[in-house]
């Protein structure tokens, strides 16, 4: 029989979030190492996709990929298979190729040899044999923003998952969190208008859960600003919806379903039954819409 | 076609909902330290509650130092570790809280985390919660890495 269990819970700042990871086991060394290798892999992810770094994938893609085909990480590869599968599944509401439009908007930095671009792609991003990366039209830039966060999660949770003689584990990159074990997590679900009320919780085993919301800025005040989600058309959605919490089994998909539900509002129910995934949308008028198949997991506040 | 179920939240229930203020105590600064270091034998205290070197067989392998951020909402106690030549080695949060207006100073707050040490493990599941929703801005905190950096690189011996 395993002795009393270990529960260790950390935190670093990656991501550009708070990134937490707990894990229970055994032996208290054994969970701290698993926690530093589950760290790490979501370090390597940042790495590889932010838009920031100049040396990532994402950075060399954005740079090269229209005038010749880029080589990239199995895990940049990956993440770039499910973003086209979702783009076109979605009719192009997800879409990783809206770099220029968010620098247009301030949203994201943008660099001295970019040329200002409106025009909205369709399918943009050819993926090719052995990890070769093209970009169809001049000018596309792709952002993984909307997918990666989760990735990460999965990738972190996969390594504690693997460690050996870990119990159970929780990794929460700001909010897109996934769980492994015996355990069941209760998630709280902020207000997206109010952040200093909880909306319900959620009770969260063995899968994952991603919120999105119009944007707040918890420094500077409690108020919503605008939403950093882009609909067709470069608008920001005007559906009525404050925020989503999506659930799946894997974290990179909630995380970009949220993407679609936030533009798609109602519409989304097909998409999300395709991915085996639910939803809790929360309605500016402050109705709050489930999935059916999710009601028993969703504690509102009452 | 899917049917969603849908519900209304009375505004009064939405405000009579429990006071959403957070606190999490992650490492202790003794955890963060050997986390930092485990070939450390020894972590003399340099400056008061603040600066550590960590030292293995009398010699130095590196620098701890405890730092806190202090923002509107936000107050967050990390460390960063330094290498002997003053790089950053690894950062760790160490405890957050966040709050809005006065629900910090409620004793109800407070009170849920009374007692929490590294010596009673936290029973995360049902005292300690997990929140969706919000993506927290790190910013300060690496804004705060820079400073530590500027502050001590090179000058720690």
């Amino acid at each position: 029989m395993p002795d009393v269990s270990n529960r260790i819970r950390r935190a670093k700042p990656l991501l550009g979030t708070f990134v937490e990871i707990e894990a229970a086991g055994p032996v208290r060394s054994v969970v701290n190492q698993a926690i530093d290798a589950a760290f790490e892999a979501v370090a390597t992810v940042h790495r590889l996709m932010s838009f920031h770094a100049a040396d990532s994938d994402v950075s060399r893609l954005n740079r090269e990929a229209f005038d010749r085909p880029v080589m990239v990480h199995d895990w940049t590869f990956g993440v770039l298979e499910a973003s086209v599968a979702l783009h076109r599944q979605s009719n192009g509401i997800f879409d990783i190729a809206t770099a220029p439009i968010l620098q247009t908007l301030a949203l994201l930095p943008r660099f001295d040899d970019d040329a200002p671009v409106d025009e909205r792609t369709y399918d943009a991003v050819e993926l090719l044999e052995g990890q070769m990366v093209r970009f169809r039209q001049r000018h596309v830039k792709i952002d993984l923003g909307g997918i990666a966060k989760g990735f990460a999660v999965d990738q972190a949770l996969n390594v504690l998952r693997g460690a050996g003689r870990i119990d159970s584990g929780l990794v929460n990159a700001g909010g897109d969190l996934a769980a492994f074990g015996a355990d069941c997590q209760l998630v709280d679900i902020r207000h997206p208008r109010e952040p200093s009320r909880i909306v319900g919780q959620v009770k969260v085993s063995n899968e994952a859960l991603a919120s999105t919301a119009r944007r707040f800025d918890l420094f500077r005040s409690g108020q919503t600003t605008g939403s950093a989600i882009i609909g067709p058309g470069r608008l920001p959605p005007t559906n009525g919806i404050d925020g989503v919490t999506v659930r799946a089994a894997s974290c990179m998909i909630a995380d970009a379903l949220t993407k679609i539900a936030m533009i798609s509002g109602a519409d989304s129910a097909g998409l999300l039954e395709r991915y085996r995934a639910s939803a809790l949308l929360i309605n500016a008028d402050g109705d709050v819409q489930i999935s059916p198949d999710w009601q028993y997991a969703v504690y509102l506040a009452a | 076609m899917t049917e969603w179920i849908r519900y209304t939240l009375p505004a009064a229930a939405i405000a009579a909902a429990t006071s959403p203020a957070y606190a999490m105590q992650y490492l202790s600064i003794e955890e963060a330290q050997k986390q930092a270091f485990p070939s450390a034998s020894h972590f003399t205290e340099l400056q008061a509650g603040r600066v550590w070197k960590a030292e293995a067989g009398g010699r130095a392998v590196g620098f701890f130092i405890f730092d806190r951020v202090v923002g509107k909402h936000l107050y967050i106690d990390y460390a960063v570790a330094l290498t002997p030549a003053g790089a950053v080695h690894s950062v760790e949060i160490l405890q957050y809280r966040e709050s809005y207006g006065g629900e910090v100073r409620s004793p109800g707050w407070l009170g849920q985390f009374a007692g929490k040490t590294s010596a009673s493990p936290l029973k995360v599941n049902s005292d300690i919660r997990n929140i969706a929703g919000a993506t927290l801005s790190s910013l300060h905190v690496t804004e705060g890495v820079k400073k530590v950096l500027a502050t001590y690189a090179g000058r720690l011996k």
